[in-house]
């Protein structure tokens, strides 16, 4: 695979991994992730009867990360009334911890130049079927218009593959860039507030560099946790065979002060059950050793991509009731994390999933690179890592939400005024997080419709609105609620950006 | 960072501070390290009052947020951000 690179690629592969910035984090020189131990518990607790499972359920009822055996437990129950109560549960919890917001963002992907090579991706290296790209600062600054200006996000996720074309410093330009754009809109002014990322693991300086622009959240899948199975789809002398330089990159965010991480899986490489457990064993340890679990947890199936056969091939994909399960699963044992489910899944399964603790959902999805300035709207599958299910726009997809009873948010506060790491941590456990997110949801819900809702999803948003309106009166205190009606009505009158 | 502290010295000893502007005031404090837009929380507080957070700037680097400057007689809050611009 090595020699064909280029010069330049081979001398960056050898230079990106640092051994000491794992070894540190090893327990008796392994990794959290044993193998064996997880087939273990699964099969140890089989057959879990009713009594043991509705404990469990309490337990996560109270906001209490679940342990690898009563995890294993949950995801042994064959019963379909007690799945009933989990998947009730879940939706219990997902409203403690967060109310009834769903916040919205959009993917942006930045370039597709990558030098690993792994089965299951349309970018990897020897894919010839992909056309390459890495979008200009210039190019990118015009997707975030198109973004912030006419379809109204507030907040990204920032896509690149691992390449040192897009090295740590090119991504914390592009970063710069997406912040400076501010685009006038109908009654106030776009502006993108919050830039997560997705890219490849980084050592300690690279995600200081990160950091220092102000990055959002930084998120790395491990794809699978299975060590057998990472191994043999991601081959020999590529980066991203490095298991554990993978699985600690979030370790080393938190060290170098990114104190906002998220996790999670590509379903359909391994055993779901598998990965359920390993994401579990991945936010305790980053508990016990930073008291900051995962902000949020993604767990995307594997989709179609251009000539990528290996997605075809796989014995594990997982099927629409699996995966009901394996979301409302995690809900239950990580139940403080945030849950993404993105585009790549087909409208009707979202809107089954979402009652199950999803917390975010990506809309007016585009990720060919340059897709959203180009205005292209059918899916092209050599600009595209896989293709997508859900390709609907964001005023439809919120539209859908009014009707549901959920309010669309686009609040990125908390990580502009100190609730990130340990304190939102708290926050969230003891359920207070959920009280800024429906003030903020209803300030940013505001904004959106103002600027940018179609007729018909104006009707449907002013009605919730309303109602939130009316529940905040009625639960919280009367000077929140003054300060929320002030809040709201210079939001009415063109202002901005005002947030609890 | 002033002085030759550390941030552990710094979150020790803001910790002190906010947990006395609780206990005199009943007001939440804290502490976070400022990287572009990204204020990330350091010490002081966890809980909070629910309204919204005003930021008041100790240095390029640090900032203190609260939703209760209003409860801290105004002697009292400028001797807490002297203090620090003098650590930090």
């Amino acid at each position: 695979m090595l020699e064909v690179l280029t010069e330049r690629e081979k001398t960056y592969t050898k230079g990106v991994i640092k051994e000491r910035e794992i070894d540190k984090f090893l327990i008796g020189g392994r990794d959290f992730i044993n193998d064996e131990e997880i087939w273990e518990k699964i099969g140890k607790n089989a057959h879990p009867d009713k009594e043991k499972v509705r404990d469990i359920i309490e337990k996560s009822l109270e906001i209490k990360t679940l342990s690898p055996d009563e995890t294993a437990a949950l995801l042994n129950v064959n019963d379909p009334e007690l799945w009933d109560e989990i998947f009730v549960a879940a939706a219990e919890i997902k409203k403690k911890v967060y109310d009834n917001r769903i916040v919205t963002f959009a993917p942006l992907y930045g370039g597709n130049l990558c030098v690993n090579n792994c089965l299951y991706c349309g970018f990897r290296r020897e894919n010839k079927a992909i056309k390459r790209r890495v979008l200009t600062l210039e190019e990118l600054r015009r997707e975030v218009e198109m973004l912030a200006g006419k379809i109204g996000h507030k907040r990204l996720i920032l896509v690149y593959g691992e390449h040192p074309a897009t090295d740590a410093r090119f991504i914390a330009e592009a970063l710069k860039t997406i912040y400076e754009v501010k685009v006038k809109t109908k009654n106030g002014f776009g502006q993108i507030r919050r830039v997560n990322v997705n890219i490849a693991p980084m050592s300690v300086a690279d995600l200081e560099l990160l950091r220092d622009v102000g990055i959002g959240t930084y998120q790395v899948f491990q794809e699978t946790y299975h060590h057998e199975t990472y191994r043999k789809v991601h081959p020999d002398g590529t980066i991203k065979s490095h298991y554990q330089w993978r699985l600690y990159c979030h370790h080393r965010a938190l060290e170098a002060g990114v104190d906002d991480v998220a996790l999670g899986a590509l379903f359909g490489l391994y055993d779901w059950r598998f990965e359920v457990m390993g994401l579990l064993y991945h936010a305790i340890d980053l508990e016990r050793q930073f008291g900051i679990g995962p902000h949020t947890i993604s767990f995307p199936r594997l989709e179609p991509a251009a000539n990528t056969p290996y997605i075809q091939e796989t014995q594990y994909r997982v099927s629409d009731a699996d995966f009901k399960k394996l979301i409302a699963v995690l809900r239950l044992a990580i139940p403080y994390a945030g849950m993404i489910l993105t585009a790549r899944e087909p409208a009707q399964i979202r809107r089954e999933c979402l009652p199950l603790g999803i917390t975010q959902m990506d809309a007016s999805t585009r990720i060919g690179i340059g897709a959203y300035a180009d205005r292209y709207t059918e899916q092209e599958s050599e600009r595209q890592q896989f293709l997508l299910g859900d390709t609907r726009s964001l005023d439809e997809v919120i539209r859908e939400l009014a009707k549901m009873g959920y309010i669309t948010s686009f609040c990125t506060a908390g990580y502009r005024c100190g609730r990130t790491g340990e304190r939102i941590m708290t926050l969230l456990k003891t359920g207070k997080e959920a009280i800024f997110c429906k003030l903020n949801a209803v300030l940013t819900f505001r904004e959106w419709l103002d600027d940018f809702a179609s007729p018909e999803t104006q009707k449907e948003g002013e009605e919730i609105i309303k109602k939130e309106l009316k529940e905040i009166k009625e639960r919280m205190p009367d000077n929140v609620y003054q300060k929320l009606l002030e809040y709201y009505g210079r939001i009415k009158n063109g202002e901005r950006d005002l947030y609890f | 960072m002033g002085n030759g502290t550390s941030t552990f010295d710094i979150v020790q000893h803001f910790s002190e501070i906010a947990g006395r502007l609780k206990e005199d005031f009943d007001a939440h404090v804290w502490l976070v390290e400022i990287f572009g837009r990204r204020h990330s929380y350091l010490a002081g507080e966890k809980e909070d009052t629910f309204l919204p957070p005003e930021i008041i700037k100790i240095s390029d680097r640090y900032a203190l947020v609260s939703s209760d400057w209003a409860k801290i007689p105004i002697q009292k809050r400028d001797e807490v951000i002297s203090f620090l611009k003098e650590f930090l």
